[in-house]
């Protein structure tokens, strides 16, 4: 079986700065791999060892996603192959634009049985570009999966809704997008890394990407909330300070 | 104009309908899957899903329902669902959603970006379609008939099969209605220490919460007991941060609180610049000492 993983590339949060202007600079970021997509990769290696598959990450991004620490990263966690699409003309693309890249990658990747995706990514958290995907790719696809376990044609996932839990019977080929709580990622040792950097990286331009359907007007940082910020080392005078304000 | 909203509960087709009003002259809400709402648009469409079949496959009858309805604009609650459902409906459009809208404007919205370290206004191409968590609008301006138009379901090729349900139990916890909200971080090592939490809450009159990783991966938290952009917003009068570092995503869930306690022994925490006041030490030692002192 083929099991392909997409996982997004983006800025390191942390690392964003906020100019003068209000602006957000990204200029000195580093390259990460979106916070719960490290669940999604964890998940899909899980699922690949319990079945014998392959494992395959497909990724669209911006030209600095062609990260060589990244790449590693992706394939020091029991994935087999990169595919990965960086380019600038691939920022900022809307959830149908990312899903048809995305969909690409899956056919250059040759062939898929299962896609597994995160719950969201950490910029634009829109839960959309799995079903984007399915949609494109004209398959199924369920969300909120905690479990899933391959029978012949069909894997049978346990899905975690708001207010429920569903048994589902899916048909191969399809896309699924998983809960965080479904893998927690591993911690890579040295040895992983070392060998991760002998593993195939498919790394390619971006080619015919689509006009966006939605775009970007302004970013900027939001206004802050004015705060007292007292701060105590001193037990006695914060708990005074506290009982004061209260 | 005419709203196509996709919606479930009850509580957020109320508030996403009176959101429509706001920007349209006619709301359709579409019902998939869960009893039919009546009195909050001019019609409900509504699908009933087969016992077999998961809600999320009525994509095509949803389809055929928004073209016959010729709505313009689309408004889809932020529950795993309806998600599937505008991010189908959106593709067979050729467009995609903007996810968390916190305001609407035309076929433009304002959403979080990198929860909330950013504010990104987005504009769609063609028919705007917003996906809208809770609290964006006011429920109770809802207003509307009692007209519902039945729409079969219609199974895709490659249909889902669902073999059965189990319904989750309702989490004894109400953080929009506290006045005070102890919240517990990843600074707790231990699940027996959060019984210094709950002292200090009973104490305040106050509700527990959390950050997001104690309600995931350990579950020491029911799910809805996390603060955060992904989670509940919350603001109370008094909010106790403790062990939590102060991330953006967890921030903005609770930067509408009246006044910010915070507790952690790192003194770079970015937590202590967004508080008011602030202990830089173990909460093993504060928390005891707030509970005795209030
Ligand atoms: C898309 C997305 C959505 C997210 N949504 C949310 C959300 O809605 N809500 C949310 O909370 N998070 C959310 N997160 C996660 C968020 O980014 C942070 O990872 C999370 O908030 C961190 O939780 P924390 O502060 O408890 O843990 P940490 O960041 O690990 O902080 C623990 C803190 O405890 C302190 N500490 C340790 N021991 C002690 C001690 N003995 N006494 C006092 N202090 C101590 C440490 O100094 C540290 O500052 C989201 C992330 C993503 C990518
Ligand atoms: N540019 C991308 N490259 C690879 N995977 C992506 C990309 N964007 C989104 N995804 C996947 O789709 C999931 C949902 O993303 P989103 O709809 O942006 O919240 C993510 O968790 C990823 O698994």
């Amino acid at each position: 079986m083929n099991i392909l993983v997409a996982c997004k590339i983006i800025p390191d949060d942390q690392d964003i700065q906020i100019a003068g202007d209000g602006s957000l600079d990204f200029s000195k970021a580093h390259q990460i791999v979106s916070e719960y997509d490290l669940n999604a990769i964890e998940f899909a290696a899980q699922l690949g060892e319990a079945t014998g598959s392959s494992v395959k990450a497909i990724s669209v991004g911006a030209a600095a996603a062609d990260d060589s620490k990244v790449k590693k990263n992706i394939l020091s966690r029991g994935v087999d192959e990169l595919f990965l699409t960086a380019d600038d003309a691939a920022t900022d693309l809307d959830s149908a634009a990312t899903a048809a890249e995305l969909a690409k990658l899956a056919n250059a990747a040759d062939g898929y049985d299962l896609i597994v995706v995160g719950t969201g990514s950490a910029d634009f958290y829109a839960k959309q570009v799995g079903v984007h995907l399915a949609a494109k790719l004209d398959v199924p696809y369920v969300s909120g999966v905690t479990k899933a376990t391959v029978n012949g044609s069909t894997v049978s996932c346990t899905r975690v809704l708001e207010n429920v839990v569903e048994n589902v019977d899916v048909p191969l080929p399809c896309v699924v997008s998983i809960l965080p709580d479904a893998a927690l990622p591993r911690i890579a040792g040295m040895k992983d890394i070392l060998a991760a950097g002998k593993k195939p990286m498919n790394v390619s331009a971006a080619e015919g990407v689509a006009a966006p359907a939605v775009s970007t007007v302004s970013l900027a940082a939001p206004a802050a909330v004015d705060r007292k910020c007292e701060v105590f080392e001193d037990i006695d005078s914060f708990v005074a300070a506290v009982k004061a304000a209260l | 104009m005419k709203a196509f909203v996709i919606a479930e509960n009850e509580g957020a087709a109320r508030e996403l309908c009176a959101g429509a009003r706001t920007v349209a002259d006619s709301v359709v809400l579409c019902v998939v899957g869960a009893p039919a709402i009546t009195g909050v648009a001019d019609v409900c469409v509504h699908i009933d899903v087969p016992a077999g079949n998961i809600a999320d496959d009525a994509y095509l009858s949803v389809k055929s329902a928004f073209d016959a309805q010729g709505a313009d604009c689309i408004i889809a609650e932020n529950a795993l669902r309806p998600l599937s459902l505008v991010g189908r409906l959106t593709a067979a459009l050729g467009t995609a959603a903007i996810a968390g809208a916190t305001e609407i404007n035309g076929t433009q919205a304002s959403t979080m970006y990198f929860g909330g370290a950013g504010v990104r206004t987005a504009n769609a191409e063609a028919i705007p379609a917003f996906i809208v968590g809770s609290g964006v609008f006011d429920g109770s301006a809802a207003t509307g008939t009692d007209t519902v138009e039945e729409l079969a379901f219609q199974a895709p090729a490659n249909a889902v099969t669902k073999q059965g349900e189990e319904a989750l139990p309702k989490a004894d916890i109400n953080l929009a209605a506290a006045d005070a909200i102890v919240a517990c971080g990843r600074g707790f090592s231990d699940e027996a220490d959060l019984q210094l939490a709950r002292d200090l809450a009973a104490k305040l009159g106050a509700e527990v919460g959390c950050s997001r990783p104690l309600a995931e991966g350990v579950d020491w938290f029911p799910k809805e007991a996390y603060i955060g952009v992904s989670g509940a917003v919350v603001s109370p009068k008094t909010y106790v941060a403790c062990g939590i570092s102060g991330q953006m995503q967890h921030m903005v869930g609770c930067n509408g609180s009246e006044v910010v306690i915070a507790v952690n022994k790192d003194k770079n925490a970015p937590i202590f610049k967004q508080c008011d006041y602030g202990f830089v030490g173990d909460l093993k030692e504060a928390l005891p000492a707030l509970t005795a002192a209030l």
